[in-house]
């Protein structure tokens, strides 16, 4: 009886559906046509146009002439553009595998020792860990540098009180040591961010999980290799793919602490200020920028950046379906 | 009647307004000076200052005269830069312009002219290099101002002994061990502008034994720096300097007022670089830094009314109140003149008995990749750092300049 009331309900219930349906999706394209404008007339236009200029070469604003490849070739060929390139391009994957390996590891300790209900003051604590995120990175880098400041900074002096003086260096003027030391600063900085996610992706794993497992007789440290860390992967993948793209295109903290040259010798130089000295500033003192080289030169970094975030999208991705699987 | 009257008004009666484009932020209040100067001689002619900051400048003004926007008179950079916007039309020549060729040299004209001589621009603004000296700690340690290369490197060694830095300067800015460093020093062991033309028309190698001895004394120079000079930026030089720290800072003139305002009470004067033993020829770096030129775009009157402001800049009377109103900054003319501030006089009196050239990389060195500064900034670097040779430096830059610059091509091997 409820089947032959239902049933035909159902099917004049259906056809309205489907009615007001293709109503609504006509209405949902009007609402995404604003957002789409704007991201095609401030992302995709500027990106597809920066494509085009490093086509391009040309005294004047906008480069003019077409020279197809042209520009390319120069980028990996020319040994003076060739050899900045890629040290900067290597430059770039030292500053990003340092932050992952300082920042990112540091984040998940924090987070880890913050996610403890009974710690004391933890939100002192969890204040004092991204205070410096929410500082200017020319402010903070103009800090370290006079901190780091061999004549007259703290740390050399503070490294004499406690009789490692010998330790003491020009921090900044040292090519093998200012590309890390400028790392491990943009680190401290920006340490309160994966802090802050890694704690969220923490704090929605289940207590009963952490509580099943203790009852089992497995250690704290077993717990937080074999079920947080497993259950964060997630997190862990974006916090990845959110640090790749940041370092991909860090530029102040480079400009703050080194110069646009990647003082010293090009020791710190990344790729976002070799674009920066290519395609805008010029080289001192002739101050000539080459904005079609420059174009090709971001064009490279996005395509880095492109290729980054696809092989995350393919398997960092899996790894997450498995793990809800 | 009233046809016969319009065109005498407009060229006299009428007011004309200029505009001035510039990289000078610091010189607003003093270029009004020199321009209300200029006004009062031409009452019905005023020119507004408006400099933009000095990393865009390039920029700024190629897309003022790109879309037509750009100022009446701009200042001009020497060599390359302005030379390109000649080149490209923007600028108007100014070989019937009066007083020019009488008033400055060949040389003086050079960074704003062709290569046949056709001016482009007025010299207007040069900068003088030396080395400033703490005259306290200079009589504390009994020191005398050294007359040789090898006297500077012995009293250096005595301030070294007694202490002291011998010398504030540093590497962590790296463009001032080649601005203020090598190319200080390199007039004296390369011989001037003779010298360097020899460089310019192929008849030396950038690899022969006087551009070595340039990169050597950049070596004799480097176990005088201060400890940690790798990190020291170009204000921390400044300031050990004026803290009485470091004895003797090779730099520019242009650092005078901020030295002045820095330390009023504190006691320097500047002496050049002393030629070595043996050789009875000095050298100063009188930079040629601006010139002023005329957009080829604009209007009649106004190019008028600007070609007589740019004959006013040949005067003596505009070579005196510019080098008195911008310390530091000297007139480029022929006309003897009496500066009244001690530091700038101090600077001038080097040039007396001296030969005077501009940096060595300016003139033609910064036409191609890669470029001269570059190669010399990095040969002085690594010499300082101890990872080159000064034969070493010297070859890099032969070899570098070699891949663009004609002459280097050219140039007697085995120099």
């Amino acid at each position: 009886m409820a089947n032959s009331v239902l049933a035909p309900a159902r099917a004049s219930e259906q056809v309205e559906i489907t009615r007001w349906d293709v109503q609504r999706r006509r209405t949902w394209v009007l609402f995404l046509i604003p957002a789409l404008l704007i991201y095609t007339i401030f992302m995709a236009f500027p990106l597809f146009n920066s494509m085009r200029l490093s086509f391009y070469q040309g005294q004047g604003l906008t480069p003019d002439r077409y020279v197809g490849f042209e520009n390319y070739v120069t980028l990996f060929t020319n040994p003076l553009w060739r050899d900045r390139f890629f040290n900067a391009v290597g430059n770039t994957f030292v500053f990003f595998a340092i932050h992952m390996l300082v920042q990112n590891t540091l984040g998940l300790l924090f987070a880890t020792l913050l996610s403890n209900t009974r710690l004391f003051a933890r939100n002192v604590y969890r204040a004092i860990i991204f205070t410096p995120a929410t500082m200017s990175v020319l402010v903070t880098g103009f800090l370290w540098t006079l901190i780091l400041n061999p004549r007259w900074g703290m740390l050399n002096q503070v490294l004499e009180w406690v009789g490692l003086g010998a330790l003491a260096r020009p921090w900044l003027g040292d090519a093998n040591l200012a590309l890390p030391v400028i790392s491990l600063v943009s680190s401290w900085q920006w340490v309160g961010l994966p802090t802050m996610m890694f704690l969220a992706g923490l704090l929605t794993i289940s207590d009963e999980l952490s509580e099943a497992a203790r009852v089992d007789g497995a250690s704290a440290w077993q717990i937080f290799w074999r079920i947080k860390l497993p259950l964060l992967r997630p997190t862990i993948g974006i916090v990845s793919v959110l640090t790749f793209i940041g370092n991909f295109n860090a530029f102040d903290v480079i400009f703050a602490m080194a110069g646009a040259r990647g003082e010293p010798a090009y020791a710190t130089d990344l790729l976002a200020t070799f674009f920066y000295r290519t395609a805008i500033a010029g080289e001192h003192p002739v101050a000539q920028p080459n904005m079609g080289l420059g174009a090709a030169v971001a064009t490279c970094t996005f395509l880095i950046l492109l290729t980054g975030v696809s092989l995350w999208l393919r398997f960092g991705r899996g790894g997450e379906e498995t793990l809800a699987g | 009647m009233l046809l016969g009257l319009i065109p005498s008004v407009s060229a006299q009666g009428g007011e004309i307004a200029l505009t001035m484009g510039s990289w000078r932020v610091d010189d607003v209040a003093q270029m009004q000076v020199i321009l209300d100067a200029f006004h009062a001689v031409y009452p019905n002619i005023t020119i507004t200052f408006d400099p933009t900051n000095p990393p865009d400048y390039n920029a700024t003004l190629r897309t003022q005269l790109e879309g037509g926007t750009a100022p009446d008179l701009f200042y001009l950079r020497s060599y390359a830069t302005s030379r390109q916007l000649f080149e490209e039309g923007y600028l108007e020549p100014l070989g019937d312009l009066p007083g020019l060729m009488e008033n400055f040299t060949e040389a003086a004209r050079a960074p704003w002219a062709t290569d046949d001589g056709l001016p482009y621009g007025v010299p207007f603004i040069a900068v003088s290099h030396g080395v400033y000296y703490n005259i306290d700690l200079f009589n504390e340690l009994g020191l005398e101002v050294p007359q040789t290369w090898e006297e500077l490197l012995a009293v250096a060694q005595a301030i070294k002994d007694a202490g002291y830095d011998p010398f504030a300067n540093a590497s962590g800015d790296e463009w001032t061990i080649a601005e203020i460093v090598f190319m200080n020093i390199a007039p004296t062991f390369i011989g001037g502008y003779e010298g360097r033309q020899a460089y310019l028309n192929g008849e030396r190698c950038f690899n022969d034994e006087h551009a070595v001895a340039a990169f050597q004394a950049v070596a004799d120079l480097a176990p005088f720096l201060p400890e940690g000079q790798e990190a020291l930026t170009y204000y921390d030089s400044q300031q050990l300097f004026l803290m009485g720290e470091a004895a003797m800072w090779l730099g520019g003139s242009w650092d005078i007022p901020f030295f002045e305002s820095e330390a009023p009470d504190f006691e320097w004067s500047v002496f050049g670089i002393p030629a070595p033993e043996g050789q009875e020829q000095r050298y100063v770096t009188f930079h040629m830094d601006a010139g002023m030129g005329l957009n080829a775009a604009a209007p009649d009157d106004h190019k008028e009314a600007a070609k007589l402001f740019l004959e006013w800049m040949t005067t003596p009377e505009f070579a005196t109140l510019m080098g008195d109103t911008l310390p530091g900054f000297f007139p480029i003319s022929n006309h003897p003149i009496e500066l009244s501030n001690p530091h700038a006089n101090a600077f001038l009196a080097l040039n007396e008995g001296a030969g005077l050239d501009v940096r060595w990389a300016w003139e033609k060195l910064l036409d191609g990749q890669p470029d001269g500064y570059t190669l010399m900034q990095n040969g002085a670097l690594a010499v300082i750092a101890g990872t080159m040779t000064p034969q070493e430096a010297a070859d890099a830059l032969q070899e570098g300049l070699a891949q663009w610059f004609e002459p280097a091509q050219n140039c007697p091997a085995g120099m």
